[in-house]
């Protein structure tokens, strides 16, 4: 199996608040991998490295072979969630999800239907996003992640806001893109979720990075 | 290059879609028509009292062919541009699918587009509130002859001037001072925009007001008592200011139209076209080590 991220000795600093610690890691294609660890453990900052919204203070990311912030600005073919998704309140989930699909125009309009309808979502719903509940706005934004059909998700805590009802499809999704072969960095809270969907499972704590399993 | 270009205009539109019913956005229309009624009272009252009527855009060209008043309205806008660079929940999704010359060129592009809407809004604006007592010919009013010749304009602070009569006609004089206003505002803005993707938003601010109060305090009575000119030089003062000073530049009346060293109206042009284009480049440049922090994602 050959690593499509891969960390060397990344720390990421704000001012003298040093939140990533030297953490070098591979992350196996295929796999799931889980990353555990409380508010404020660097987990998120983790993410935004590896999808190139923030630029490491030391170290090298790369994904897919290519180093993250040289040469390329953010990772090709790669979908994500951080933490709460944001859309625009007065357009219908369709209509968002149409306007992020328009950058690339990968995907026919029927694609973009079948993925709302895959994560339990009603595409022919009229109702704007700002009226629907967290949990809807998180299936929403599960949907804008995989709706491209990425080989690679940075999903960080993406049962936020979903009930036990939802908690449980989205659990049989991410189960469904393994089998598809899609890599998956995961971050969560949840023990149960990690236990039962990560292949492997890392730690983080002031920044520095454990492999557990 | 059709791909890009979509892109472009895609994430400019993006942050148009935050407009509707978006508070922020309401209160600086609804301020910036305040300040319309406010600035153009002179020139109304000035017309009511003397019982004249007013071509349809001189309340514009009277009010906004003052410094301190594009001052005003170039503060306000600042309003709509409070969350530079515009970083919402949602930009991580627009991230991920273009790149980041890309999103800095849709700021770019949404700049541009909503300061020429806001200028549009104060021009309409200005006329809309004069239009009981004016008319659209293309020709400069009885309350604009008097206000040059009989130097009551000057008198009363208004910047009807005999050069600006004898020079140009209203719908051209119009056009110039929108153009100047909305260069210096582009230039004001995208300084605004590069400090705060290289320095902070902090430093985005503080910019602003230097450049602000550099224009503000850069006028030729300051240079004459600064550098103790006699009166009979107080011209070289005048001179000094329209090339140094950004907000003069943006003044009408202080170009030349062929009897003094004032800057050209051309010349104005490619100063602060000249401004814009270096201070996109290093916001190009300044985006490359950008660190995005998206608003309720902070974890």
């Amino acid at each position: 199996m050959s690593a499509v991220i891969q960390l060397e000795n990344l720390s990421k600093s704000f001012g003298e608040d040093m939140v990533l610690k030297h953490v070098s890691r591979d992350f196996e294609e295929g796999k799931i991998h889980g990353i555990v660890g409380n508010n404020g453990s660097g987990k998120t900052v983790m993410m935004k490295c590896v999808c190139g919204f923030l630029q490491p203070s030391q170290g090298r990311v790369f994904v897919n072979y290519k180093q993250v912030g040289k040469e390329v600005d953010f990772p090709e073919n790669m979908g994500i969630i951080i933490e709460t998704p944001g859309f625009l309140p007065n357009l219908s989930g369709l209509k968002n999800l149409e306007l992020l699909a328009s950058l690339q125009r990968r995907i026919h309009k029927e694609i973009i239907r079948q993925t709302i309808r895959r994560v339990g979502l009603d595409p022919d719903m009229k109702k704007p996003v700002g009226k629907y509940s967290l949990g809807m706005r998180q299936r929403l934004g599960i949907a804008q992640a995989i709706m491209e059909d990425p080989s690679l998700l940075v999903l960080d805590e993406p049962f936020n806001g979903l009930d036990k009802n939802g908690t449980g499809q989205m659990r049989t999704l991410i189960k469904d893109l393994r089998e598809q072969g899609k890599t998956i960095l995961l971050a969560s809270h949840n023990q149960i979720d990690i236990d039962e969907l990560c292949d492997t499972v890392c730690e983080m704590d002031a920044g520095v990075m454990t492999m557990i399993r | 290059m059709f791909k890009k270009a979509r892109q472009i205009f895609s994430v400019a539109s993006y942050n148009f879609h935050q407009w509707r019913k978006n508070p922020r956005i309401i209160i600086t229309f609804l301020l910036a028509l305040i300040l319309c009624f406010l600035l153009t009272d002179k020139a109304a009252g000035f017309a009511k009292e003397h019982g004249t009527s007013m071509q349809i855009v001189e309340s514009f060209i009277w009010t906004f062919g003052d410094s301190n008043s594009i001052l005003l309205s170039s503060l306000l806008l600042l309003l709509l541009f409070a969350d530079m660079p515009f970083l919402s929940a949602g930009t991580p999704f627009y991230l991920m699918r273009i790149n980041r010359r890309i999103w800095i060129l849709g700021q770019a592009l949404y700049i541009f587009l909503a300061t020429g809407i806001y200028l549009l809004f104060t021009l309409v604006s200005t006329s809309l509130l004069c239009m009981t007592n004016s008319f659209s010919g293309n020709m400069w009013s009885k309350t604009a002859a008097i206000l040059g010749y009989s130097g009551e304009g000057q008198a009363i602070a208004l910047p009807a001037l005999v050069k600006t009569l004898e020079m140009s006609k209203p719908f051209p004089c119009m056009a110039t001072i929108f153009l100047l206003m909305l260069l210096y505002t582009l230039v004001m803005v995208f300084l605004m925009l590069f400090f705060n993707l290289w320095k902070g938003q902090i430093a985005g601010v503080i910019s602003v007001f230097a450049f602000s109060v550099l224009g503000f305090l850069l006028n030729p009575e300051n240079l004459q008592s600064l550098f103790h000119l006699p009166d009979e030089l107080a011209y070289k003062a005048r001179v000094w200011v329209g090339w140094l000073s950004p907000l003069n530049q943006a003044t009408y009346h202080m170009h030349n139209f062929g009897y003094d060293r004032l800057p050209r109206l051309w010349q104005t042009y490619a100063i602060f076209g000249g401004l814009m284009l270096v201070l996109v480049a290093l916001s190009l440049g300044a985006i490359r080590r950008y660190n995005f922090h998206f608003r309720g994602t902070e974890g």
